[in-house]
């Protein structure tokens, strides 16, 4: 288009009269163009041309470099201990298999007991997660369904909160806070985990602090703002989610970790990408440097089963877990970097046979015909 | 008086509505005309501005906007937008907003910037100072004002303001001498002349005095032709009507030059002047690659519906159990229950494609055009192309085409200026079978001796010297050379050419060399003044002859002839022309010693004219002077009339002798040929020479072997056989060949193999291609591509203009629709240059039209080589994996969004950020391609060069992958 344009500026505007610069005895000159090796395109180029010589070591270089990293991180992610239960209850023989159709609002709440044996030790520290199956927190419905400049803090949010939240925006004329699905569907199950020595049962700490993201802690979710640092007041007009059993100032007793920075609240708000997930729930920190987090032997785990699952065939899984630079436990990269790489070597040795046998007949013709 | 008036008005309206329509009455001065004469009508012509630029301020963003939305892409993306706005979609509208905007902006500010010139070059020219006439006085004005009718003055190194007929110069003999360098890029001065009437006014009062209506043809783009007549009224006598011609007329853009000033009456003003309807917009080429990317876009189309649809109806299995559909955690609203299935189900389906429209990518076009455009920068900087000579390097008119010169399967060339250097030389000349060599010294400086003649034969008698001397007289006179004194060329070279201080002008070359063959020859054109050509004769005796009438040369007459009368009174009319136009008209003259020699010259390449001349009586002169000038006054079909006239005239001719000159071929003009060959391309040559002569070119530049076997598809021979029998016979041994061998791609390559070279001419050409009334032409035409097909080389000669664009367009459109090449570098050859897919002007002697028709222009014949098997095939290469890294990106960019869709409970969940759905396309994947686009060399250009076979490879590797990647881009998307 432009060059068909200045082709014809140049007819229309020698005509114009000395509307262009530079007379045709100048244009002459600096019409030849410049060697210069960028408009010659003689630029330094790499034109690559795949040989027995080149490509052989290559693929023996990237055997011998996955392998290894294979191996490493095989070993590594099998050094990390995990341990899974599955605690839904649907067999019959489950002891939580009683609480299966329960509802949100039962009180008090139907507990259950899961006995469990440690075959290892958990060296470092320990993470313990809650499991979730076939839970679509990836729908788009449900994802949108949350205002997060309530959750930020902002007033006028709080008591008219986006309509993004319907159906769960208002309840009984009150704005709902924090509203959404999202919200109101939080994991309500109360986990904690006991150590049986000699039938003696020691309760093992669990830590509820330090399981957010930081940011998400100290930017994303903010207590709306107000005189006094009372809770209560400050979410003064507004009502509790439909299926808690209580209000959001009253999900933990430390001011710190209640109302919007509630970890446990900020942990479920942050949308899981496959409808099979897990979340973390607790820290088990190790205590000292002699004994291991938790000890190889029997251990019960008491369970105040809140959540239902069973209506959408989901699963609910509680999860101990260490970690180590690479992360939780994770064989898949580890095989496919040694399937890589063996497959690498493989060939490299394959193809060198075939080069070594037959190579020698056309040493010639490099040109492809 | 007043029904001399009504019959006047009734004669014009009942007799002429044709007449009405197709011409423009013009009153000089708007004075008008006496009474009784003829009406005066006036009519309303525009203004003499010149608007060249697309839009107005007020008009631009709504003109612009419709421009870029007609593109299918933008309009999809418009729809895709306006979706977004209007139903609850997964992404926010700024997603596929921000793209569009972006593109539209940088299209809307590229046009508009552009239309900004446009718009500066148009003020400039509209307010450009002119003078002008008013009263008998000199009044100075702005360009735009100037309107039809107005007596303009134009000085020296002026450019005409509009089209101007011309009325007085202040040379005496009422020429002017004009360059068209910008309107057609020929340099050389061009003379025009006064009209006859009208040339003696020289002053203002005099110039403003005159009475007078000029006749013409409604203005039409083409710049060579122009009829129309001038009435002028002398006081109360009947009005003396002259004819107008194209040599009468200025051309606006055209340049006056070594005239101090003329005096013009404009005719065409405005948008309706020459020059400004010949840049109406030529008829777009689109290249192959954009073609099939509109049909990528239609398969990415196909599968994004396929993709939505498959989604939609896997959404609502999937959802059928009611605990999927809506489980206890994610209810919804009640409104959203209530929808009917049916509408939920297009929203669904709307939303789905909202989700996955990225796979249609929204900057290619943007990328592409950008890519191609600063591409074409590497074509013009090249070095290489460059030539140093005419200080001139390749000009690239289009950049639409750069990939299509890495495609070229069928290369048509002409053959003069283009396989030939058209720099002529005077050979030998031959009369009455006496023939003449001008001395010629070795290391090619020419002596300037008069008795410099060698004579092969023994020395003419009596009557052949009287013969001689009439050959030589002929030479000198009958061709429209001028002379040129100018004082500025060096004088080492004014020496060597000619004893006198002159230089010869022509449009031809030939006539040039023709005339200063001659001077060696001894006989020197001096000068044409008032009407007298003057001549120094061997013993340095001017001469001196009257031109009574030019007869001017034609590409279909393919003669020329003038009439002159000498000083004793004797009226000649001498004739040259090609042999086959002359030989038919001559009544007596050693026919067949002369015909032997031309035969014999045509062989070995060179140029042949025949001369031939009658003597006319005073009676036969003044019947042919009344044919012509009726012939001349006519409006209408004043060109039919006068080649009627002209064959009436040119005939029973005496002949003379005939000339040979020779054309050297351009440098590694047979290398290019040979290159071009090997690389899988088949040359055709097309050519007006005659079949000897091209056949030796052809020869000469390796297009045709010494072991290629020439087939010949002549006038000749189907005057023998029937054109039927001839095409059977030549397809059967062609076909015997190719058949029992396995195809051999390096056609050019193979000695084992045997090469068909197929020589045919016009009027053979033109019965194959003639309709014929039991409708089996289609079999000719099939047969002869078929026998083309199998030749490696084909020769058409005696070709006109049109016919060359039709044997194009008849390749082009043959079944294998191949991308066809043709380059020329005359004005006969844009015809063939407008219908190739690619059209190649050589920036050349005979003018620029060509190169100013073309797409590409180059210096020499031999850039091609490096055109074609270089940039073309770097073009190529760059374009196609640009264009498929798009489709690729894309796919592999949204397929995993699809994928999602099974894990997200079909709820169209993006997968990704909006910032970076929005930049994905914009930014972060169109720049690394653009400049991969724009760098890429994946063979050295060298070896490119080296080995002319890549090309065709190149061709068969990439259309396949081209057509397939679609399908494996959807693999890849897999992974």
């Amino acid at each position: 288009m432009a060059v068909n344009y200045s082709a014809k500026e140049e007819a229309d505007g020698h005509p114009a009269g000395g509307a262009m610069p530079g007379g045709a005895g100048g244009a002459v000159k600096t019409r030849k163009p410049d060697n210069t090796a960028f408009k010659q395109q003689r630029l330094p180029a790499w034109q690559p041309i795949l040989t027995a010589g080149t490509v052989l070591p290559a693929f023996f270089i990237i055997g011998l470099i996955f392998i290894p990293i294979g191996i490493g991180i095989f070993v590594t992610s099998n050094n990390i201990r995990e341990y899974e239960i599955d605690y839904t209850g649907t067999e019959p023989s489950s002891p939580c298999n009683k609480c299966l159709n329960v509802s949100w609002d039962s009180t008090p709440p139907c507990t259950c007991t899961i006995n469990f044996t440690l075959e290892h030790s958990f060296e470092s520290n320990v993470f313990m997660y809650y499991g979730l199956s076939n839970f679509y927190q990836n729908h788009r419905r449900y994802v949108k369904s949350r205002d997060d400049s309530q959750l930020n803090g902002d007033n006028s949010s709080l008591l008219n909160p986006s309509k993004e939240c319907e159906p769960y925006r208002t309840n009984e004329d009150k704005p709902i806070a924090p509203c959404g699905a999202i919200a109101n569907s939080m994991f309500n199950d109360t986990l904690e985990l006991y150590r049986i020595d000699n039938d003696t049962r020691t309760p093992i700490t669990l830590i509820k602090k330090g399981i957010a993201w930081w940011t998400d802690k100290n930017v994303k979710f903010r207590n709306p703002t107000g005189d006094g640092n009372n809770l209560t007041a400050l979410f003064q007009g507004t009502t509790k989610p439909v299926n808690w059993p209580k209000p959001v100032y009253m999900l933990d007793s430390e001011p710190d970790n209640n109302g919007f920075i509630n970890e446990d609240f900020i942990v479920w708000m942050r949308t899981a990408a496959l409808p099979t997930f897990r979340k973390l729930y607790r820290l088990i920190e190790r205590k000292n440097n002699l004994q291991p987090t938790l000890q190889a032997g029997k251990y019960s785990l008491d369970i105040a089963y809140n959540y239902p699952v069973h209506s959408f065939d989901g699963r609910k899984r509680m999860i101990l877990s260490t970690i180590s630079w690479m992360g939780g436990k994770n064989p898949f990269l580890g095989i496919a970097y040694i399937t890589v790489g063996s497959i690498c070597f493989f060939l490299g040795v394959v193809l060198l046979i075939i080069h070594h046998k037959y190579g020698n007949r056309n040493t010639s013709a490099d040109i492809p015909n | 008086m007043d029904c001399s008036l009504l019959r006047t008005l009734v004669s014009r309206y009942c007799a002429g509505e044709e007449n009405w329509v197709d011409s423009r009455t013009i009153y000089v001065g708007h004075r008008e005309p006496p009474p009784g004469t003829e009406a005066y009508i006036p009519q309303r012509f525009p203004d003499n501005r010149i608007v060249s630029s697309k839009y107005t301020f007020w008009n631009f963003v709504p003109k612009n906007l419709f421009e870029q939305f007609r593109r299918i892409a933008n309009f999809y993306f418009l729809i895709i937008f306006l979706v977004q706005l209007i139903i609850d979609t997964p992404t926010s509208p700024v997603t596929s907003g921000l793209p569009l905007l972006f593109v539209i902006t940088v299209t809307a500010i590229k046009q508009g910037y552009e239309d900004w010139l446009r718009h500066k070059a148009d003020n400039a020219m509209n307010q450009y100072p002119v003078h002008f006439i008013q009263h008998g006085k000199l009044v100075r004005k702005q360009s735009r004002k100037l309107r039809v009718g107005d007596i303009v003055m134009v000085k020296e190194d002026e450019t005409f303001p509009c089209d101007l007929i011309f009325l007085s110069s202040s040379r005496e003999d009422g020429t002017c001498f004009v360059t068209t360098a910008s309107l057609d890029g020929e340099s050389s001065h061009k003379t025009h002349y006064a009209v006859q009437d009208t040339k003696a006014f020289h002053n203002e009062q005099e110039i403003d005095a005159l009475h007078a209506t000029i006749e013409c043809e409604q203005p039409q783009p083409d710049l060579y032709k122009f009829v129309g007549r001038i009435n002028v009224y002398h006081d109360r006598n009947e009005p003396t009507a002259r004819p107008l011609g194209s040599e009468n007329l200025l051309l606006r853009g055209a340049t006056l030059k070594n005239t101090e000033k003329i005096f013009g009456v404009a005719i065409y003003t405005g948008m309706e002047t020459k020059m400004a309807l010949n840049y109406q917009a030529k008829s777009q080429k689109r290249s192959a690659v954009e073609k099939s990317m509109n049909v990528f876009l239609i398969v990415y189309l196909c599968i994004l519906i396929s993709k939505a649809l498959i989604n939609t109806v896997l959404k609502y299995v999937w959802q059928s159990e009611p605990f999927r559909d809506e489980p206890w955690y994610n209810q919804k609203t009640e409104p959203e229950r209530k929808r009917n299935l049916f509408l939920r189900a297009f929203t669904d389906f709307l939303a789905f494609m909202v989700l996955f429209n990225y796979i249609i990518p929204v900057s290619m076009y943007v990328t592409v055009e950008m890519q191609k455009f600063l591409g074409s920068y590497f074509l013009t900087w090249d070095e290489e192309m460059f030539d140093e000579d005419t200080g001139e390097g390749p000009l690239v008119n289009t950049s639409d085409l750069n990939e299509e010169l890495g495609q070229i399967e069928y290369v048509f060339t002409d053959k003069t200026g283009t396989l030939t250097e058209n720099n002529m030389e005077f050979v030998e000349c031959c009369i009455e079978g006496h023939v003449y060599v001008p001395h010629v010294i070795c290391n090619g400086q020419i002596l300037h001796d008069c008795t410099g003649i060698d004579m092969i034969d023994s020395s003419p008698g009596g009557s052949g010297k009287e013969r001689e001397e009439l050959f030589f007289r002929a030479l000198c006179l009958c061709h429209t050379v001028q002379v040129k004194d100018d004082d500025s060329v060096d004088g080492l070279k004014k020496s060597q050419l000619s004893r006198r201080s002159c230089i010869y002008i022509s449009s031809s070359p030939d006539e040039v060399a023709l005339v200063e063959g001659i001077q060696r020859l001894g006989y020197t054109y001096l000068r044409l003044k008032d009407n007298f050509m003057e001549i120094v004769n061997r013993e340095n005796n001017i001469e001196k002859f009257e031109l009574l009438e030019v007869l001017s040369f034609d590409s279909v007459r393919r003669r020329m002839s003038v009439i002159v009368r000498s000083s004793t009174g004797h009226i000649f009319l001498f004739c040259k022309g090609a042999d086959s136009s002359i030989f038919p008209r001559v009544k007596e003259g050693k026919i067949d010693q002369i015909r032997s020699r031309v035969e014999r010259n045509a062989v070995e390449g060179l140029r042949t004219l025949c001369v031939a001349y009658k003597e006319l009586t005073a009676e036969e002169y003044s019947k042919v002077q009344k044919l012509l000038q009726n012939a001349k006054l006519a409006l209408q079909d004043r060109e039919k009339k006068l080649a009627e006239v002209y064959e009436k005239i040119e005939r029973d001719f005496i002949l003379l002798g005939a000339t040979a000159v020779e054309d050297r071929l351009q440098e590694k003009a047979a290398d290019t040929i040979e290159a071009l060959q090997k690389a899988g391309i088949k040359v055709w040559v097309l050519t007006g020479d005659k079949m000897e002569t091209a056949a030796a070119t052809c020869y000469a530049c390796k297009l045709f072997r010494r072991n290629t076997q020439i087939l010949e598809l002549t006038t000749k021979k189907i005057e023998e056989q029937s054109l039927h029998d001839v095409l059977f016979d030549l397809s059967k041994t062609v076909l015997r060949h190719s058949g029992s061998l396995t195809r051999d791609t390096f056609s050019g390559l193979s000695t084992d193999m045997q090469d068909y070279g197929l020589i045919i001419d016009g009027a053979a050409l033109s019965l194959i291609m003639k309709p014929r009334q039991d409708g089996s032409s289609g079999n000719y035409r099939e047969l002869f591509l078929e026998i083309c097909r199998n030749c490696s080389a084909v020769l058409c000669c005696r070709m006109a203009p049109l016919q060359k664009a039709q044997i194009v367009k008849l390749i082009k459109l043959s079944k294998e629709h191949p991308i066809t090449l043709a380059i020329g570098d005359g004005a006969n050859d844009v015809s063939m240059i407008l219908e190739a897919h690619v059209g190649i002007g050589i920036i050349g002697k005979e003018g620029r039209q060509a190169a100013r028709n073309s797409d590409y222009a180059i210096p020499k014949f031999k850039h091609l080589k490096k055109m074609l098997l270089v940039h073309g095939h770097f073009y190529y290469v760059r374009i196609s994996e640009l264009v498929q890294y798009f489709f690729y990106k894309n796919v592999c960019f949204i397929f995993p969004q699809f994928l999602y869709q099974f894990f997200c409970g079909f709820s169209q969940q993006t997968l990704y950020d909006t910032a970076y759905l929005t930049l994905y396309n914009i930014s972060f994947t169109s720049l690394p391609i653009l400049f991969y686009g724009l760098m890429e060399q994946h063979v050295s250009a060298d070896t490119l060069k080296r080995e002319p076979s890549l090309y065709s490879l190149l061709y068969t590797e990439m259309l396949p992958r081209m057509l397939c990647c679609a399908g494996v881009h959807l693999f890849i998307g897999h992974s």
